[in-house]
């Protein structure tokens, strides 16, 4: 059974609207990444959910109760946000007990209640501390816990590791998925960070231009992408893309790219005539083969294990190759070819920016 | 083209509540053409080194010379260096274009020439479009980018980028290192970028100087800090996901030499593996830290038991945490990999790539089997 359900949701500002009509369904311990850029309206669509704002219409049902005539304290919802929010004179312990206060929990109660999800976080040594005595990933892990010590249905993060160093954000990217498992509650967790939306998500709800334009597993998202702004969210480097058109002939269906013919799936010829924008991902260059688009190797440039390529055709088009560092790379002013793998070839098109089903 | 040599140069800020020395005793040489980064974090010295270079910082001691003439003397514009900043500084009441252009009419270069140079600029940095437009009615990414196009259109003979690329559109960045890095090539501008950003010094820079609390730890290829990384320090800095690091018994006999690390696993490879002065150095060190990238630590069989805490694919790469002895070490892998959580695996890793250090002053001892 969904735990959360938004149906019809929006929310406007005046005549400003954040978004319009959204829908989105998340079952009981459900981790679901609300993902999209900055000022798309995500840290709106929490707050609408934690009921500290209205929306413009449409409704929400927590535990299959629409909740609109509900106080915040009363959802069931815990929230936790970027920049921590600690109450600074507080101990770490007594800013996780605030909610289990607030709902009138006896001393002992609380207490306990503390001590398990410190213990869970790995924060029960500092509990007597200050916050200014806590580095950041212990408050990160404090403000955390706060959101989890009422054992809430529904848990809110808003873009939690954005404000920690890389290594601590690596650390919760791999260690959240299961404390957040262990705390039972419906996740929606809002980020810009692509990775970490896949690291995380058992579902990514792509938020965009005011509406949730995909809401798949990682894997789809990545591998299907609806939209070609969507493939261009997901990826570093990002997608590459070319103007063109699909042809067909005797020999089969193809685009012309960077002055060249490029052979696609033939299931596309369906598609003839139409204008369309061509999408490769950087992994999916394929170099050193015999065939392929000709082009030079413009300038190398390692990418942690990787090594990006910057090619640019004869034409003047050009487009990124990603290789693992341990392959065969060639050095700038090379010339190359390059083939691309059909796993990351997607289509889209032009007018509509929607992915054609090849 | 000329040469940038950074001889002991030491930075102290001077204040009641005590001394900071930022910089110490640093030294650095920069060839003509070379492309170098400061790397560090918020802190290091990396920012008032390239401060004294510009100008903007006095030398509290030591000298900085350019084509060996020295320049710590003198003022910020008889340096001839070319800076983009930070925080972009650009001139509010001047469009885009004039912003570009304002250091070339002071150059001489006849118009026409100052006018294509800034258009190539902008259509490189892709802000043909906004070249009219003022600064502040423009978004961050872009003033980034006309800040960098300024520095980048003079004649100069140094180019200092502060935290040059922070700012810009994922989507473009890829695209605008590889273009910049081109270009940077093409006119042999020796360059030295700031950047706490690891990514963004590997894909740029010839030479990368990482820098902690003042004091330089190593300055070499992207590729050599990966391989053989000086110390402690530099070995869990550079990389992405950071390097694995465990304490560990040594022993050796005359057929094999073994790691015994916390946590009960046992690492043994054969005498052969190792160099015999390695090999000699560690009959005699019965402690060492022991390195491992996420990327050498492979899934298959092998003495490293664990079980799975989480497997993570991003797209190009897949990440999995795996709880060994109650520890979390991670393995990176290139290809897409499912393992359940839960899951029993075996991890493997070559003596090649091992990185031993010394636990007590973090100085590296061995890279892949001979003596660092």
């Amino acid at each position: 059974m969904s735990q959360l359900v938004i149906k019809s949701l929006s929310k406007a500002y005046k005549s400003f609207k954040v978004f319009d009509g959204l829908n989105l369904e998340a079952s009981a311990g459900e981790i679901v990444v609300i993902f999209g850029g900055s000022g798309t309206g995500k840290t709106i669509l929490l707050r609408l959910i934690a009921g500290v704002e209205e929306p413009s219409s449409g409704t929400i049902e927590i535990g299959g109760h629409d909740v609109a005539d509900i106080a915040p304290e009363h959802r069931g919802v815990g929230m936790a946000f970027q920049n921590f929010a600690l109450f600074p004179h507080m101990s770490a312990s007594e800013n996780i007990a605030t909610p289990l206060r607030a709902a009138g929990a006896a001393d002992d109660k609380v207490m306990a209640g503390v001590a398990k999800v410190a213990k869970l976080l790995k924060i029960d040594h500092v509990l007597n501390h200050s916050p200014r005595e806590l580095s950041n990933g212990q408050k990160q892990r404090t403000a955390l816990a706060r959101a989890l010590a009422a054992s809430p249905q529904i848990l809110l993060l808003d873009d939690p590791l954005r404000n920690v160093d890389a290594k601590l954000r690596f650390e919760m990217r791999l260690e959240l998925p299961r404390l957040l498992r262990q705390s039972g509650a419906t996740v929606l967790y809002v980020t810009q960070d692509y990775k970490e939306a896949m690291a995380l998500a058992d579902r990514i709800a792509v938020l965009a231009n005011g509406k949730f334009v995909q809401t798949a597993t990682p894997e789809d998202i990545y591998t299907k992408p609806a939209t070609l702004g969507v493939a261009r969210l997901f990826g570093d480097p990002s997608i590459n893309t070319g103007e063109t058109v699909i042809a067909s002939d005797s020999s089969g269906a193809h685009v012309v790219l960077g002055g060249a013919r490029v052979s696609v799936a033939s299931s596309y010829a369906s598609h003839a005539g139409r204008a369309v924008t061509f999408g490769v991902r950087p992994e999916a260059v394929e170099l050193g083969g015999a065939e392929g688009l000709e082009a030079e190797v413009v300038a190398v440039t390692p990418l942690n294990e990787r090594v990006v390529l910057l090619l640019q055709t004869a034409s003047g088009w050009e487009f990124l190759a990603s290789l693992p560092a341990t392959a065969k790379v060639p050095d700038a002013g090379a010339k190359i070819r390059a083939g691309f793998a059909e796993h990351g070839t997607h289509i889209f098109d032009r007018q509509t920016g929607e992915r054609l089903h090849g | 083209m000329a040469e940038l040599v950074l001889n002991r140069v030491d930075k102290i800020y001077r204040s009641r509540k005590g001394d900071v020395h930022a910089v110490q005793a640093l030294d650095l040489t920069v060839k003509p053409g070379e492309i170098v980064a400061l790397l560090g974090s918020s802190g290091c010295g990396k920012t008032s080194t390239l401060r004294m270079i510009a100008g903007f910082e006095d030398v509290t001691n030591g000298s900085i010379t350019l084509g060996a003439k020295p320049i710590h003397t003198l003022a910020p514009a008889q340096r001839g260096v070319a800076m983009a900043f930070e925080a972009y500084s650009l001139y509010p009441p001047l469009t885009i274009a004039e912003n570009m252009s304002f250091a070339l009419k002071s150059s001489k270069l006849p118009q026409a020439e100052q006018d294509s140079r800034v258009k190539a600029m902008a259509e490189m940095l892709e802000i043909s479009d906004i070249l009219n437009r003022y600064p502040s009615s423009v978004s961050g990414g872009q003033q980034q980018r006309a800040s960098l196009g300024r520095a980048l259109v003079r004649d100069a003979g140094l180019y200092l980028l502060d935290e040059p690329m922070g700012q810009l559109e994922p989507q473009l960045r890829a695209v605008l290192r590889g273009r910049i890095k081109h270009y940077l090539r093409e006119h042999k501008c020796t360059t030295i970028l700031v950047t706490h950003d690891q990514t963004e010094a590997n894909a740029l820079a010839d030479r990368i100087a990482v820098m902690e609390g003042g004091v330089l730890q190593q300055y070499a290829t992207p590729a050599e800090l990966k391989v053989c990384p000086a110390n402690l320090f530099t070995g869990t800095f550079i990389g992405e996901p950071p390097m694995n690091v465990f304490a560990a018994d040594v022993k050796t006999s005359a057929d094999a030499v073994s790691f015994m690390v916390d946590g009960g696993t046992t690492l043994s490879y054969p005498a052969a593996d190792m160099s015999a002065a390695l090999r000699e150095r560690l009959a005699t060190t019965p402690k060492i830290s022991l390195g491992i990238r996420p990327y050498a630590l492979h899934l298959g069989d092998g003495p490293v038991k664990g079980k799975v805490m989480a497997c993570q694919w991003l797209g190009d790469q897949t990440h999995v945490a795996v709880d060994v002895g109650g520890r979390t070490v991670v393995s990176v892998s290139q290809e897409r990999v499912s393992r359940a959580p839960g899951s029993d695996v075996s991890l493997n890793v070559a003596a090649r790539d091992l990185h031993l250090f010394d636990p007590k002053s973090g100085m590296a001892i061995a890279h892949g089997g001979t003596l660092a």
